[in-house]
C-alpha cells in the first residue's frame, strides 16, 4: 500500500472500499482483498493522526523585506 | 498669452479637483440651509458652518429612506466637483447622518452599504473550506497571544498541518497596508489552502484596520478561501462580512479551519466496524451457500442410493430367476468333469470309467463314467418322470 498516501486519500479510499464491501455482489476472494485493504487504510489514517506534529514556518512581512533590500542596497553603496 | 474659454476652465477646475483623492471621498459636518427638492426627487441644499457655506445635491438614488430638514447638524459623506453648467462649486452627497454618532460607524456603515451593495458580501461567492487542508496561511500578529492560540488549537485538533505565518502589524497606520501585503504573500506561496486572517479583541479605533475598503478587497481578491477572526464574537467588522467564513474569534476559527481528530478516530473506527460487519456478512452468505449446496448433494446422493438399491432389488430377483440353483431344485443336475471341472454337456467330453461330479440342489455326489449312448431317444427313456 502506498505509504505516501494523504490521510485525506486514504480516508477517502477507505470509504470508498467501505460502499463497495456494504454493495455486495463480489467474489470471496474480493471482498477478502478489500477488506484487507481496508483495515490496512483504517490503520494508517490512524498512524499518520498519531504520528502528525503541527508545522510552524513564519514568512518574512513586507517590511522585514523592505529593511533586507535596503540593507543590501546599502551594503553595495 | 493663451485666452481660454469658460468652458476650458470649468472643465479644467473640474478635472483638477476630481483628481484629488482627499476631495474624492470625505466627510463634511455643518448645518442643513437651503432645502429644496426638484421633481426629479433630487435634494439641493446649502452646507454651512459660522465661517462657510457649500452647495450640496444629494441625488434621488442616494436618498434611501432620509428624511433631511433645515436647521438640523449633520455629517455628509460625498466628492467633491463643479457642476460645468452653472460653474459652481458641489459637493456630491451620497450618505447623511445627523451629528453626533461617531465617525467610525458612520464610515463603517456607509462601506458596508457599499461594498454589499458592489456585491462583495454574496452568499453565493463565499467558498466552501477545504475538508482536509494541508498549508493554512495565517495573518496576524508575529508577537501576541493570537497566532500561539492558533497553532494550539489546530495542533491539538488535526496536527496535519502545516500552519504558515504570515506576520504584519494589525493595528496602527501601517496594519492595512501590512495586512494586504501579508495576504498577497501567501496567494502567492503554492499549495496554501486556507488563510487565517485574526486578530484579538480592542476597541473600534483598535481593530479598524479590518474595516478599510483596500482590506475588505484584498480579502475578496485572495485565490485562496479566507476565515476571519476578529475581535471577539460582539465585534463585526467588514473583513468578516468580505471573508468566507466568519469565526467570532481567532481561536473559533483555528476551530473552523480544522476537523477534529477525536471526530476523525470515531469515522475511521466506524469505517473499520463496517468493513468487518460487510466481510462477515459476506462471509456468511458464501458459508449459507455452502450449506445448502452440501444439503442438496447429500439429498441428491441419498436419492440415488434408494434408486440403486431398488435397482438391485430387481436385478437380484431377475438373478435368482436365472440362476442354475433354481433349475437343480426342479431335479437337474450339473455334470462336471473331476479332473478339469469342465461342465460336460456332450458325450464326447467323457470316456468309460472317468470321473465326474454331479451337482444337485443340495450338494453334489461323485460317480464314474460306465457307459455312453448317442441320441435324445436314449436319455429320454431314463427321465424321472417316466420311471414307474
Amino acid at each position: 500500500m502506498d505509504e505516501r498516501l494523504s490521510f485525506e486519500e486514504a480516508l477517502g479510499r477507505l470509504e470508498n472500499i467501505v460502499q463497495r464491501l456494504e454493495a455486495g455482489g463480489l467474489t470471496l476472494e474480493e471482498a477478502i482483498a478489500l477488506f484487507e485493504e481496508g483495515m490496512g487504510l483504517a490503520k494508517i489514517c490512524n498512524e499518520r493522526l498519531d504520528a502528525a506534529e503541527l508545522k510552524i514556518s513564519q514568512l518574512q512581512s513586507a517590511l522585514e523585506q523592505k529593511l533586507e533590500s535596503e540593507g543590501e542596497a546599502l551594503d553595495k553603496s | 498669452m493663451r485666452i481660454y474659454s469658460v468652458a476650458e476652465v470649468t472643465r479644467y477646475l473640474r478635472e483638477l479637483l476630481e483628481a484629488d483623492s482627499m476631495l474624492a471621498d470625505l466627510w463634511i459636518s455643518g448645518e442643513v440651509s437651503n432645502l429644496s427638492e426638484s421633481a426629479a426627487g433630487h435634494l439641493y441644499f446649502t452646507l454651512k458652518d459660522e465661517a462657510s457655506q457649500l452647495r450640496c445635491v444629494l441625488f434621488h438614488r442616494a436618498r434611501l429612506a432620509l428624511t433631511l430638514e433645515s436647521g438640523t447638524a449633520v455629517v455628509a459623506h460625498g466628492r467633491i466637483s463643479i457642476y460645468e453648467v452653472s460653474g459652481t462649486l458641489q459637493f456630491y452627497v451620497d450618505l447623511v447622518q445627523p451629528e453626533g454618532v461617531g465617525m467610525l460607524h458612520l464610515e463603517f456603515e456607509r462601506l458596508k452599504a457599499k461594498l454589499a451593495d458592489e456585491g462583495l458580501f454574496e452568499p453565493a461567492r463565499k467558498r466552501p473550506l477545504p475538508p482536509f487542508p494541508e498549508r493554512i496561511g495565517v495573518v496576524t500578529s508575529p508577537t501576541g497571544a493570537v497566532f500561539h492560540d492558533i497553532a494550539n488549537i489546530v495542533g491539538r485538533r488535526y496536527p496535519l498541518v502545516e500552519l504558515v505565518l504570515s506576520p504584519t502589524p494589525v493595528q496602527g497606520d501601517s496594519a492595512a497596508e501590512g495586512i494586504i501585503q501579508a495576504l498577497d504573500t501567501l496567494n502567492n506561496i503554492e499549495g496554501i489552502d486556507l488563510v487565517i486572517l485574526a486578530r484579538g479583541g480592542g476597541s473600534l479605533e483598535e481593530l479598524w484596520a479590518f474595516n478599510e475598503e483596500k482590506v475588505a478587497r484584498a480579502i475578496y481578491a485572495s485565490r485562496v478561501p479566507v476565515i476571519s477572526g476578529v475581535g471577539h464574537d460582539t465585534d463585526f467588522t467588514i473583513a468578516d462580512f468580505v471573508a468566507d467564513v466568519r469565526a467570532p474569534t481567532p481561536s473559533a476559527a483555528a476551530e473552523l479551519a480544522v476537523p477534529h481528530r477525536a471526530e476523525l478516530e470515531g469515522r475511521i473506527q466506524s469505517h473499520r466496524k463496517a468493513l468487518a460487519a460487510a466481510l462477515s456478512g459476506d462471509l456468511d452468505r458464501h458459508r449459507q451457500r455452502i450449506d445448502e449446496l452440501t444439503r442438496s448433494a447429500s439429498m441428491h446422493l441419498r436419492n440415488f442410493m434408494i434408486i440403486s438399491r431398488e435397482k438391485l432389488g430387481s436385478r437380484e430377483t431377475e438373478l435368482a430367476s436365472l440362476s442354475p440353483l433354481a433349475t437343480l431344485g426342479r431335479g437337474y443336475a450339473l455334470v462336471q468333469h473331476s479332473a478339469t471341472g469342465e461342465v460336460v454337456s456332450r458325450i464326447a467330453q467323457v470316456e468309460r470309467g472317468d470321473a465326474i461330479d454331479i451337482k444337485v440342489s443340495d450338494g453334489q455326489f461323485v460317480g464314474r463314467v460306465t457307459g455312453s449312448k448317442k441320441g435324445l431317444q436314449a436319455w429320454m427313456n431314463g427321465f424321472p418322470s417316466k420311471k414307474r
